[in-house]
């Protein structure tokens, strides 16, 4: 023990001098910009499976054939279509270089197509549009939680008169 | 190209401020579902949903608006701060409402367990209550039901005509019945047969080693044919039957066994057997003696006419005279023949039979030395006439009062009675004797013609091969019960109908 005791400020002045001497490890990653919307598409992508597999397993234990959780199942693949849409939309925003997005005034923009594809602006146009989708997916939601309460509720209502 | 910015930005207002509401109304909708039943899983996972969905709906609606409003008010610098960190929370809530949403089908199928448990626990529980509000009348019940079921059984035990009796392995009898008792000649009531053993009771006690290994091999065995012995010595056949159970008192195994007497219906058979063994001989004999009658009655004429023309002193006249005696002979035996063979005459006349028997007996006193013999009469005074032929009939007595007296030797008892049986209403004659008996080997041929275990000269051994000619002859039986050193016992049947059958 008193061995290791009598080493003990050698090694501590070797400690300081190579913390004082010390280069930069770079032993940490640094992240850039597109990180971020790498995330947020895989995000999607994410949600968009997550729906899908609760289609599959609304199909699959015959829960479809119930008016409220039928609704459940509209929403959910309104979900999965406004994921492909806002990842649509993200990938031509931010990965393609084909169309440009200018904001003219406040009521006007101008999307600058290097294709000259019409079709692509319009559909870019359209695809903006994306609470067409989440919107009805969250009413069908709505809905579909609401026929549950009433069901439960006639449920309840039976169970107490019986 | 040039467009109108108002509809996206209407309809990015409009949903986002759409998508917040219906979120919360979304959520307000699971927190009533919960309310109803706080401990179903599925609606909590559908709270999580919602909750996911409107931290969701928030982040990204007020994003958009917050976006919108900014941008149109010329403040992109102040969005371009908000913006990483809306985009961020967006993200992420993505990613919380993906998680909790890819949970649902093990959500799901735990909640079908906690279901299944629940109903069974349900179902426990009321079973439980039930029992613990119902115990006294349920046992007070079940009670009764067994008494009733104990008392069933034991009334087929009790009252079963067939012996019924439970052994161990080793033969040790663990129960029996009182028809048990009786089949083995005991009391049920004065009697112990427990410990008593099995092999006690049977004649080739090495049988009870085969039945057991029988029932271990088979768990149970049939109609095994068994010959039994009674306490007193008596022999019984028997039918037995058996199937291996466990013991509801330790751990071992009994032996159920059922046991029918079928001494009676052996007997029978025999009987049977016999007759039909008497007809054809008696068919044979009958056959036989009318083949030598006509020769016999030939030799007969022609020494009676040889003999008119003879001196009665001369030795010639002796021959023929014992020619004559001889033949004489012969031809009663060919009559008793005929008797047996029921080929004879009769003559039938109403008579009662108690006048007949007396007659009988007078003429036996009269010709056997009969002083130390005491015969009994027991008559029935109901016993009305009938229908009988009186020669035969008392050559029938009278064989058989000479064999009872030949069977008691020179002191004994003999009884004579008469009875009517039930329901036949036949005339039973019993001459009962307490002599020597007859050997179990003998019996089945005492009916037969010419048996006879007494010495040559003594019988033709045709006395009761004629009885029972003449017995069937007038429709009735003859039958004899012996045992050896304790008597015998013939019993005749008649019919006591006037009209007899025509056979």
């Amino acid at each position: 023990m008193n061995r290791y005791v009598a080493k003990l400020p050698m090694l501590t002045g070797v400690s300081a001098g190579l913390l004082m001497f010390a280069d930069p490890a770079l032993a940490t990653q640094t992240h850039g910009q597109p990180e971020g919307l790498y995330v947020h598409q895989m995000a999607h992508i994410f949600f968009l499976i997550s729906m899908g597999s609760l289609d599959f397993w609304l199909r699959q234990r015959n829960l479809t054939e119930q008016r409220g959780w039928k609704y459940i199942q509209f929403s959910a693949v309104l979900f999965i279509l406004w994921n492909i849409d806002a990842a649509a939309v993200h990938f031509l925003d931010e990965h393609l270089d084909i169309l440009g997005i200018t904001k003219i005034d406040l009521w006007h923009i101008k999307i600058e197509n290097s294709q000259r594809h019409d079709s692509i602006t319009i559909l870019y146009y359209l695809m903006k549009l994306d609470h067409l989708l989440c919107v009805p997916a969250m009413f069908f939601l709505y809905f579909g939680l609401k026929t549950i309460l009433k069901t439960t509720d006639n449920a309840a209502g039976d169970k107490a008169q019986s | 190209m040039i467009v109108s910015s108002i509809p996206i930005l209407f309809i990015d207002l409009v949903g986002s401020f759409l998508m917040i509401v219906l979120s919360f109304l979304s959520l307000q909708l699971v927190f009533k579902l919960r309310k109803q039943d706080r401990d179903n899983l599925i609606w909590t996972y559908l709270w999580w949903i919602c909750l996911a969905l409107s931290c969701f709906a928030v982040s990204r609606s007020a994003g958009h608006i917050l976006k919108d409003i900014l941008l149109m008010g010329g403040q992109k610098r102040i969005w371009g701060i908000i913006r990483p960190y809306s985009g961020a929370i967006n993200t992420t809530m993505f990613i919380v409402v993906g998680s909790v949403t890819l949970f649902f089908e093990r959500i799901w199928i735990i909640y079908q367990l906690i279901l299944k448990d629940r109903l069974a626990l349900q179902s426990a529980h009321k079973e439980l209550l039930f029992l613990n509000q119902n115990l006294e009348d349920l046992v007070e019940e079940r009670t009764n039901a067994l008494v009733a079921s104990e008392h069933k059984y034991r009334k087929i035990f009790e009252v079963s005509k067939d012996m019924i009796m439970v052994a161990a392995k080793d033969g040790t009898i663990v129960n029996l019945n009182p028809s048990g008792y009786n089949l083995l000649g005991m009391n049920s009531e004065d009697d112990q047969i427990e410990n008593r053993n099995v092999r006690d009771f049977l004649a080739d006690a090495g049988s009870w080693p085969r039945i057991v290994a029988s029932v271990e091999s088979e768990r149970s065995v049939e109609n095994v044919e068994l010959d039994l012995v009674t306490v007193d010595g008596t022999r019984r056949r028997i039918l037995l039957g058996g199937s291996m159970a466990d013991d509801v008192d330790n751990d071992e195994e009994i032996i159920h066994f059922l046991v029918k007497d079928i001494e009676k219906r052996k007997v029978m058979e025999e009987q049977l057997a016999q007759a039909d063994k008497l007809a054809s001989i008696g068919e044979l004999s009958s056959g036989v003696a009318h083949e030598i009658n006509n020769p016999l009655g030939v030799i007969l004429g022609y020494t009676q006419l040889l003999l008119r023309g003879e001196n009665s002193a001369s030795e010639r006249y002796s021959d023929l005279k014992t020619i004559e005696k001889h033949v004489r002979n012969c031809k009663a035996i060919v009559e008793d023949l005929l008797s047996f063979s029921r080929k004879s005459e009769t003559d039938k006349q109403m008579l009662d039979i108690h006048q007949v028997i007396d007659a009988v007996l007078i003429f036996v006193q009269h010709h056997s030395h009969i002083e130390h013999i005491t015969i009994e009469k027991d008559y029935n005074p109901t016993v009305h006439p009938l229908l009988i032929d009186e020669k035969k009939i008392k050559q029938v007595l009278i064989n058989l009062v000479v064999n009872a007296i030949h069977a008691v030797g020179e002191k004994g008892y003999i009884q004579i009675s008469t009875d009517l049986s039930e329901p036949t209403n036949e005339l039973l004659v019993k001459v009962k004797d307490d002599g020597h008996g007859i050997e179990p080997k003998y019996l089945k041929k005492i009916f037969d013609p010419f048996f006879t275990t007494k010495s040559t000269g003594e019988g033709t051994g045709l006395g009761l091969s004629v009885s029972y000619g003449i017995i069937k002859n007038h429709g009735g039986h003859i039958y004899v019960e012996s045992k050896p050193g304790a008597g015998t016992t013939f019993t005749v049947t008649l019919p006591t109908a006037l009209t007899l059958p025509e056979n």
